[in-house]
């Protein structure tokens, strides 16, 4: 077995997470998340913001570390991401309960602008697997 | 992607006098304990904050929890709303590194809760998951 499939037979199976995903609030921030699973069984998710003037912004995709509910489990129900849009850090906690992604966010401003760190709580349903 | 110029974080568009406002994170000081009858990944948790300096030290449950995490700073404060001027705590994140696994600790304080998810990470693939953990408790 080659390094690459060792790799892909000991991961977390994504199959509740992958997707594109709709926040369920039409004026969140976040409005969009899609968790997309890769060969070797990692998985990428890039996610769509909302500007103050209503448009969509693209943030770039990153690598989420995927998580089981138990530590006996192989599949996967929560996954961790770190987005950098060079102003500010968002650190993603999302986990499926009910079909319902909850997502999380611990927004860390890295500018001089004077705004406070904040964390916000989100949902999401999905309109599509992966 | 380029920086934004207009982020939904800058929705407020307020002009705020830098520094941010010191977040109260002495709101959520005390000791913690599971709101669950049942064995779980936290038994309880201990914050203090000195300072500009808030700490906390978590105590294990269910193996393979260690029985006694250790006291480490957090790593940041997080106010409790997104109007981007408040102070009040909502929430921290912290770091432990241990010889087998790393754990990524974050939490929330809402309603008199703390809500506490770790990411769990085997630094060595094993027999064991990396895991997800979101547990629930009252101040004591």
């Amino acid at each position: 077995m080659t390094a690459a499939a060792e790799t892909a037979a000991l991961a977390l199976d994504a199959a509740v997470l992958a997707g594109e995903w709709i926040n369920t609030n039409a004026e969140a921030g976040i409005a969009r998340i899609v968790c997309t699973s890769q060969p070797d069984g990692t998985m990428r998710v890039r996610a769509t913001g909302r500007t103050a003037g209503g448009e969509m912004e693209e943030w770039d995709e990153v690598d989420a570390p995927l998580y089981s509910f138990t530590f006996e489990s192989r599949q996967a129900g929560a996954f961790s991401a770190v987005f950098d849009l060079g102003y500010e850090e968002v650190r993603m906690q999302a986990n499926v309960k009910a079909g319902v992604l909850v997502v999380a966010s611990f927004n860390r401003f890295k500018d001089d602008s004077g705004r406070s760190n904040y964390f916000d709580r989100e949902f999401f349903h999905r309109i599509s697997k992966g | 992607m380029g920086e934004p110029q207009q982020s939904r974080r800058s929705v407020e568009q307020m002009p705020m006098d830098a520094p941010p406002p010191r977040i109260e994170a002495e709101a959520m000081d005390g000791r913690w304990y599971k709101t669950s009858d049942k064995p779980q990944w936290i038994e309880r948790l201990e914050l203090d904050t000195a300072g500009d300096a808030t700490y906390v030290h978590i105590f294990g449950g269910a193996s393979p929890s260690p029985a006694d995490w250790g006291r480490v700073r957090i790593q940041w404060p997080y106010a409790s709303a997104s109007n981007t001027s408040s102070a009040k705590a909502g929430g921290f994140v912290a770091q432990y590194d241990f010889d087998e696994m790393s754990v990524e600790v974050q939490a929330n304080y809402n309603l008199g809760l703390l809500v506490v998810a770790t990411f769990v990470t085997f630094k060595q693939p094993g027999a064991l998951s990396d895991r997800f953990t979101r547990e629930f408790f009252f101040r004591a």
